[in-house]
């Protein structure tokens, strides 16, 4: 069976393989290829195995995030593939050899989290009830009457909160930026992904600001407390945060 | 700037990652693309991705903070004037077939990840 060579990601020639690391797509096992500086972390894959079902997507994270714990890694995007080992040498590490080490450079000691938050919604909504007498009165209109009567109305209804939300939301990332922004080497605002989303922020963080980084988040989720859940994700692969490769190095 | 020692538990929720859908964001959206990096040798490998970011609808979204009026009313109200409430409630039940239709789309796509997960802990199990 003819199989490529399936890469993860891009890290320091010394770094070392946890152990028990299971490949994407069933090769045997994952390994590292070393060239100057740089390492790349790969896996044989079976060529003909069409990639993407969740077990691949899950083994692929559980590499790079494993790696990321431990070291500061380049990640790539899910499906990269190339023809062998001399492959991965000659035109990814080789070639691309002083952009991988100044990234990694770029990126020494630092660990990327994600902070979500997400409103309680009836909070949310009982502090725009009261704070805005014309919604007050939408509601009271819709409240008695036939939902199906009422339909346009309620869409106005929540289309008139959505808007307060809206401004929340961004007096919310603001202040929760500003809080930590102090502790973080770079932040990266995403698009929150529901309706209740308060927060959706990557931080990039050295290790050396750790300890003051949590103490920060904990910090705002008192201060939120009743308000906005938080949710710290991490430490993962700086893939918010990624040095953009200018030109050919 | 330091910050000082909190008292109690932590209030944050933590994590080493992010539910599936978080995963499959950073993985497919995110990280160094091969092909800025390798032309001659790169293999094409057919990529079949599960689209698991569930799209709501703003007009959902609308419906729903709609309904969360309602039912602050109801808790607000409770218990003070109870012909009230026992509108309300009824306006509650008769609402669940709209809800029911606005809530499906997300709880469809709820369902589905967790037939994903049943499904991943069973392969596992059965290999034990």
């Amino acid at each position: 069976m003819s199989t490529a060579t399936y890469i993860y990601a891009v890290v320091g020639a010394e770094v070392e393989l946890p152990e028990g690391l299971a490949p994407v797509g069933g090769g045997d096992e994952v390994a590292i290829i070393d060239h100057g500086r740089l390492g790349a972390v790969v896996s044989d894959l079976a060529r003909d195995r069409p990639l993407g079902g969740r077990d691949d997507l899950i083994a692929h994270e559980r590499v790079v995030n494993t790696l990321a714990r431990a070291t500061t890694v380049l990640p790539m995007r899910f499906g990269g593939v190339v023809e062998n080992d001399t492959a991965v040498v000659d035109e990814l590490l080789g070639h691309h050899h002083d952009y991988f080490v100044w990234a990694l450079e770029q990126l020494d000691g630092c660990r990327q989290f994600v902070l979500h938050g997400r409103y309680d919604q009836d909070e949310l909504v009982s502090s725009i009830l009261a704070a805005d007498a014309e919604i007050r009165e939408l509601s009271d209109s819709v409240r008695d009457a036939d939902p199906d009567a009422t339909y346009y109305e309620r869409i106005r209804l929540g289309e008139a909160i959505s808007v307060h939300v809206d401004r929340i939301r961004a007096a919310d990332a603001g202040f929760a930026r500003e809080r930590l922004e102090p502790f973080a080497v770079a932040v990266a605002p995403k698009d929150p992904a529901e309706e209740d989303s308060a927060l959706e922020l990557a931080l990039l963080v050295h290790r050396d600001r750790l300890a003051d980084f949590e103490q920060a988040v904990d910090a705002l989720g008192d201060e939120w407390d009743g308000r906005v859940r938080l949710r710290l994700i991490g430490p993962v692969a700086p893939y918010d945060f990624l040095p953009e490769p200018t030109g050919e190095s | 700037m330091t910050v000082s020692q909190r008292q109690g538990p932590s209030r944050v929720d933590r994590a080493p990652q992010g539910d599936l859908a978080q995963v499959i964001d950073l993985i497919l959206d995110k990280g160094l693309v091969i092909d800025v990096f390798v032309k001659v040798s790169l293999v094409g490998i057919e990529l079949v991705t599960i689209d698991a970011r569930i799209v709501v609808a703003s007009v959902d979204t609308y419906l729903r903070f709609a309904e969360a009026t309602n039912r602050l009313d109801l808790h607000q109200k409770g218990g003070k004037d109870l012909g009230q409430v026992v509108g309300g409630l009824t306006e509650g039940v008769t609402q669940g077939g709209a809800k029911g239709k606005t809530k499906g789309m997300i709880e469809a796509g709820k369902e589905k990840f967790d037939d994903l997960r049943d499904e991943r802990r069973s392969r596992k199990e059965r290999e034990a």
